[in-house]
């Protein structure tokens, strides 16, 4: 999916249908409208999809038409030659066959065709199984595409979902805008005791600060109860629903904030999420979307 | 000053878009100036059936003259005489039956407009298309300034309309699109006019948590408001929606307001509220991230300017000029023409917050700086000043003759339809050929 950054005041509308049709063909490979599309689409359809384009009887048509057009087969020995149904004729044939063969030998022609009708045997025998193998590996192909499908198809919408939680993260996180100095950076664990009581006072001095922000919980907020919605969304987070938290918001990772923007932990965050867990950006109550 | 709006049909429960439009100027051109609408008996604009009562009404303060209508329509007739002038060669004759067999045909109240005009400084005729603003444009023509609330469709195509542009006194345009097509079709540059559309009465305050609380929206969401009809791109609006929603199954919902005259896919992430209240309106309004406009023709989409006044971005329909030239030239919203731009865009609008705040922003800002009403009334006023002056210069534009009885039965005029096919459809933006226009109305 398509990135902008909005940098300066200036949008220009123009401009970014240019970029977003530019990525529409730079996926696309080739800008085909939407009807070309689904004219494509259709053929595909048809040629691997489409029941009615697998012929399930492919042998037994097969073997209609190979009876239908092929002329029967023939055994052919070193006799076959000279065989004839009239008796005198056999015999005037046997006994003049040497005369013949002072003329030409047929024996190289005998043995020829007696191959040839072996041949013939065995390519009849044989074509059954390759018609047999063709058949199956057409419903083995026509099962695969489907499969190559869905399987891209899948794959189409985990990109874009991916994609999705990636630009929304990152736009979060540009709305997020930490105040130096309002995290302390880590420390390296110390294990005197001494060296904590500085900072258990900027702590506490902090949590005063955040709880004179957000008010006093009620004992059910304390113990991991909703945060409520309606009156406590003044307070709490409700950025993901685009109107309320008039003095909450909703920061990266749905990290609550503060009004000046400090980023409070997640584990304190508001259940007043939406389903997807995230907004894209945090709206103020006129639905502006903050810009720290 | 005196002033009378002539209009199909008026009243508080009529909310069809010239009709509203009128109703707006009227009672914004009330405070000041004396105002009168003039218009028919008829409710209903596809029977034109007489259904209030003859005589002087009052709507919202303002006096209303309401003049029955001869004849109802007849969809059949008239569905024939729109066949022969849009697509067959026709004549004049031909054009003035059709606009008889459109209706709604009023003769009582051209015959008041005409008797009236002498004691009348100007006279508002909204809707070009239709009988009383033709007949009254040709009877009154030094006192009438056109609102033609024109869309792309084959009737500005008709040769009897051109003459009716080329002589009344101004033209009020909605859009710099609207002004490009009327001029192409018609060539009346000379006549003055003035880009102007119409103002909305957006509340002071709008509560989007409101309306979720009592429609039990949770969920964010993109909006659609409008009657839901295949002709105003709701069907390919479906599709796309429904394709969209199947590659992003936590994306935006779709909340849809107004009555629908088409079936509405039953989908989880579709929910559709009905015909609400302004207040429930604007709520909605408030609380969506954005408003989907996917209607293909449109001379002016007051929702999308509502929609901008409440700093929502919009995603139209980038095949309605209209449309695409109001998402540029406010860089508040964008277009698409195809599923591919549709997913891309309302996904950028989903989850690119800055261009969403952008937008937003200078939806509010166009709507500020163009559409709020002291902008739309200074328009008028500064227009209704100029016209006076004309008529101080003694200048006068003299009604065009359509010929004689032979001449009006020639069958010379070409298809409405061929001639809409010639006439350029882009959105005006700046930098363009037109650029000038909207320096101009600007």
């Amino acid at each position: 999916m398509t990135d902008f950054s909005i940098r300066s005041d200036n949008v220009d509308v123009e401009q970014i249908m240019r970029q977003i049709r530019a990525r529409i063909r730079e996926k696309r490979g080739v800008d085909y409208t939407e009807e070309e599309i689904r004219e494509l689409a259709n053929v595909k359809l048809e040629k691997f999809l489409d029941p009615r384009g697998v012929r399930s009887d492919l042998l037994e048509q097969f073997r209609r038409k190979r009876e239908a057009s092929l002329p029967p087969n023939f055994k052919f020995e070193d006799t076959t030659l000279f065989e004839t149904h009239r008796g005198l004729l056999a015999f005037i044939r046997r006994l003049l066959r040497p005369v013949l063969k002072l003329f030409f030998n047929p024996n190289p022609l005998i043995d020829a065709l007696h191959i040839q009708s072996k041949l013939n045997a065995q390519q009849a025998a044989l074509e059954p199984l390759y018609y047999e193998v063709i058949h199956n590996l057409v419903l083995e192909t026509t099962r695969l595409g489907i499969d190559v499908k869905n399987l891209k198809m899948r794959v189409e919408s985990m990109s874009s979902r991916l994609d999705f939680d990636e630009r929304r993260a990152r736009a979060l996180e540009g709305v997020v805008q930490y105040r130096p100095g309002a995290v302390p950076p880590l420390q390296p664990p110390s294990g005197g005791g001494d060296s904590r009581a500085p900072e258990s006072a900027e702590q506490s001095e902090r949590r005063n600060r955040r709880r004179r922000r957000r008010g006093r919980r009620r004992p059910e907020e304390r113990t991991g109860g909703r945060s409520g919605q309606g009156a406590q969304g003044a307070q709490g987070a409700q950025g993901a629903l685009g109107a309320q938290g008039a003095q909450g918001a909703l920061g990266a990772g749905g990290t609550p904030m503060s009004e000046g923007g400090e980023a409070e932990p997640i584990g304190e965050q508001s259940d007043d999420r939406d389903d997807r867990g995230l907004t894209p950006v945090h709206r103020d109550t006129d639905g502006e979307p903050s810009e720290s | 000053m005196k002033l009378a709006v002539a209009v199909q049909r008026y009243g508080a429960d009529i909310n069809g878009g010239a009709e509203l439009h009128a109703r707006y100027i009227a009672e914004r051109l009330a405070r000041h100036a004396e105002v009168e609408v003039v218009t028919t008996c008829a409710r209903d604009y596809v029977t034109w059936r007489n259904e209030r009562p003859e005589g002087v009404d009052q709507v919202n303060g303002i006096p209303v003259r309401r003049f029955p209508v001869t004849h109802e329509r007849d969809p059949n007739h008239f569905g024939r005489q729109s066949r022969r002038v849009f697509d067959q060669p026709h004549s004049i004759a031909d054009e003035i039956a059709w606009l008889e067999s459109e209706g709604p045909a009023s003769p009582a109240m051209i015959d008041y407009l005409e008797r009236s005009a002498s004691k009348l400084d100007f006279i508002l005729l909204f809707s070009y298309r239709y009988y009383h603003a033709w007949h009254g444009a040709r009877r009154v023509p030094a006192k009438a300034l056109l609102v033609p609330t024109a869309e792309r469709d084959p009737a500005i195509g008709l040769g009897i309309f051109g003459a009716t542009f080329r002589s009344v006194r101004a033209v009020m345009y909605n859009s710099h699109e609207e002004r490009a097509m009327i001029q192409a079709a018609t060539r009346n540059e000379e006549v003055p006019g003035v880009v102007v559309g119409i103002g909305s009465d957006i509340p002071a305050r709008t509560d989007g948590e409101r309306f979720r609380r009592k429609h039990n929206v949770r969920k964010p969401f993109a909006i659609y408001v409008g009657r839901i009809d295949e002709n105003k791109g709701c069907k390919e609006l479906f599709d796309f929606f429904l394709r969209y929603a199947n590659t992003f199954p936590r994306g935006l919902d779709l909340v849809l307001i107004g009555s629908a005259i088409m079936p509405i896919p039953q989908h989880p992430r579709i929910h559709h509220l009905g015909f609400l209240p302004d207040e429930d309106k604007f709520d909605a309004i408030a609380a969506s991230d954005l408003l989907i406009m996917p209607s293909y023709f449109e001379s002016l989409s007051m929702v999308a300017l509502e929609a901008w006044a409440l700093g929502r971005p919009v995603l139209a329909n980038g095949r309605c000029d209209v449309l695409k030239g109001q998402c540029i030239r406010s860089a508040a919203g964008l277009y698409y023409e195809r599923y591919e731009e549709f997913a891309e865009t309302l996904y950028a609008l989903e989850s690119n917050g800055p261009l969403h705040a952008r937008l937003g922003r200078n939806g509010r800002d166009y709507f500020t700086q163009h559409y709020t009403w002291p902008v739309i009334e200074r328009k008028y006023l500064d227009m209704f000043d100029q016209l006076k002056r004309e008529d101080a210069s003694g200048a006068r534009r003299p009604v065009e003759s359509l010929g004689g009885w032979l001449a009006r039965r020639q069958r010379h005029q070409r298809p409405a339809a061929e001639v809409l096919t010639k006439i350029p459809s882009n959105a005006v933006v700046p930098g363009s050929g037109a650029a000038e226009n909207l320096s101009r109305s600007a």
